[in-house]
């Protein structure tokens, strides 16, 4: 899916280097819009503070997945706009790019969102997404220190996040 | 509609990095005895086992989508028989069986081959009202909240109890859709 | 009824046979069930030693089991009379029935006659661990501290026993030191023997 593609207004950022450093930043929420993580690798601009930058990706989000599946071609009932749907329930998108960046997105049945941003150029992440709700598990869920739908503190995740996110893109 | 995840667990718990039983089972056992000594009633250790099985639940649930490649569950039928068929094997080694389904498809039963909590144990005379299991019931409880599913878990047999087999009963009370959790003046 | 088939009813836990040991849950089953341990017992306590004191404790009734069981099993009910026996029993034959393997190491303390330490690089409570900078010191090792002093004590050997990050040069991750000191009794008993 392409988003705000077409005619190129603003010049791309510089092609993907080939070792790293093309992540700018990853979010991951719980389904009550709780910012359980926001780690930024590369991210000259901001004009918002946190918390209205993480509502805004949250709501940005939720507000795309409903209409992905509003305008779902394919299946015959579906409810109104805006209607709460079950988790699972609908078609879903794992990625848009513009001309500036590319979202990657995967959310879990447990309501667990992770959005990675990256060069708009990268491929297919959704193997990557997987590869870190894995990690999320080993280091954050089973880490007896850790109260579910608190921010993630973790030393040892974040290490293995940014590492791996260097490996990736 | 392509299934929703694989039908048994025995290839995740194959391949899962795995512990003696007795350590699982002598752990639990001194939670019990801890519970038992912290609240002295058995009917105060019966509800904090049940929390604590809850807690277990709504962590367990992202290991087992994460590892189960599981990737939606809609349908509550389909739901119970992959807490049986996998999660029970996945976490446990153990296998489970579904049975007695009302008619509306919103209650069934969960029944245990085997039970890894139980070695070793007799309930004391002291304790003769106690749900040793209990936290089992409050992990799939916990863990169905977690994908939306509100429901209720009893013990309809507890073979410590003197019954002839381990059965839960899962009720599904009602699914939650998922909502816009923030408010417009927030 | 359905589904019944393999269990087996017994009036009395005495007439089961013995597990030989062999069965296995998954690490994330243990892993999952002691998360649950250390939270709830951080809603019982208002420190980080009263904390470890407790988490201690669980392991206490554990290691006192795991002796009974290890002795009926594999001992024919002999039990380990000498200290270095006893020490070699709790390194080897507990630590491979518990964690699946040796301890990593059992060494004499340099400094005091009645320490020793039992080392481990990756304990299997402090796999999963990450400790935020307002616990400080904490250890989850109290747990396995614990069961090693159940263990010893039960076996007429009473110490104390504490968990320790120790770090390793090169290595992001401390190993964990068990360090037990034998009480007073113990080693006089030990010259005793000669």
């Amino acid at each position: 899916m392409q988003f705000f593609g077409g005619s190129e207004i603003s010049p791309s950022p510089p092609a993907p280097t080939v070792s790293g450093n093309n992540a700018n930043m990853m979010y991951v929420f719980n389904r009550n819009g709780i910012c359980l993580l926001y780690r930024e690798w590369n991210r000259p601009l901001r004009t918002l503070n946190p918390q209205q930058d993480h509502k805004l990706m949250f709501g940005l989000l939720f507000s795309l997945k409903s209409l992905t599946a509003k305008m779902d071609p394919t299946i015959a009932e579906k409810g109104n706009l805006g209607v709460p749907q079950l988790p699972g329930q609908g078609c879903s998108f794992h990625s848009f790019h513009t001309n500036t960046y590319k979202l990657s997105f995967m959310e879990t049945p447990s309501g667990i969102k992770l959005i990675l941003v990256t060069h708009p150029r990268t491929g297919d992440l959704r193997e990557s997404l997987k590869y870190i709700y894995n990690l999320y598990v080993e280091y954050v869920v089973k880490n007896p220190l850790y109260s579910p739908g608190t921010p993630i503190r973790s030393e040892i995740f974040n290490t293995s996040l940014d590492q791996y996110v260097r490996s990736i893109a | 509609m392509a299934p929703a995840g694989p039908r048994s667990g025995d290839a995740i718990f194959a391949s899962a990095e795995r512990v003696n039983a007795e350590l699982f089972t002598l752990t639990y056992g001194a939670i019990v005895r801890q519970l038992l000594t912290d609240l002295e009633e058995v009917e105060e250790v019966n509800k904090q086992l049940d929390q604590m099985g809850y807690n277990i639940g709504i962590r367990l649930v992202d290991e087992f989508l994460a590892k189960s490649n599981v990737s939606r569950c809609i349908d509550f039928k389909e739901t119970a028989e992959v807490i049986a068929k996998v999660g029970f094997k996945m976490f446990l080694g153990v296998t489970a069986s579904v049975t007695n389904w009302d008619a509306d498809g919103t209650c069934c039963s969960i029944v245990l081959e085997d039970n890894p909590l139980v070695d070793f144990v007799e309930l004391p005379d002291t304790c003769q009202g106690l749900y040793y299991c209990n936290v089992l019931s409050g992990v799939i409880r916990g863990a169905l909240e977690m994908v939306s599913m509100k429901t209720e878990v009893t013990w309809a047999r507890d073979m410590l109890r003197g019954d002839d087999a381990f059965e839960l009963q899962v009720k599904l009370l009602k699914q939650v859709p998922e909502e816009y959790p923030y408010k417009d003046d927030e | 009824m359905i589904g019944v088939g393999k269990v087996k009813q017994y009036s009395n836990v005495l007439d089961k046979p013995l597990s030989k040991g062999k069965q296995e849950v998954s690490l994330s089953a243990f892993a999952f069930l002691f998360s649950e341990l250390v939270q709830y017992n951080q809603t019982q306590v208002d420190n980080i030693a009263e904390l470890e004191r407790r988490l201690e404790d669980a392991g206490y009734s554990v290691g006192a089991r795991v002796l009974e069981l290890l002795c009926h099993r594999d001992k024919g009910n002999r039990r380990e009379t000498r200290l270095l026996g006893i020490l070699s029993f709790v390194h080897s034959t507990v630590w491979k029935v518990l964690f699946g393997k040796v301890a990593d190491s059992l060494e004499k303390g340099t400094e005091h006659e009645d320490e020793y330490m039992i080392s481990e690089k990756e304990l299997l409570v402090n796999r999963f661990i990450s400790i935020p900078k307002d616990m400080g010191t904490f250890n989850c090792g109290a747990f396995v501290a614990g069961i090693v002093r159940g263990v010893l004590d039960s076996a007429g050997f009473p110490a104390v026993v504490t968990a320790h990050f120790v770090p390793i040069e090169g290595q992001q991750r401390p190993r964990t030191t068990i360090l037990i000191k034998f009480a007073e009794e113990v080693l006089k008993r030990e010259a005793r023997l000669g």
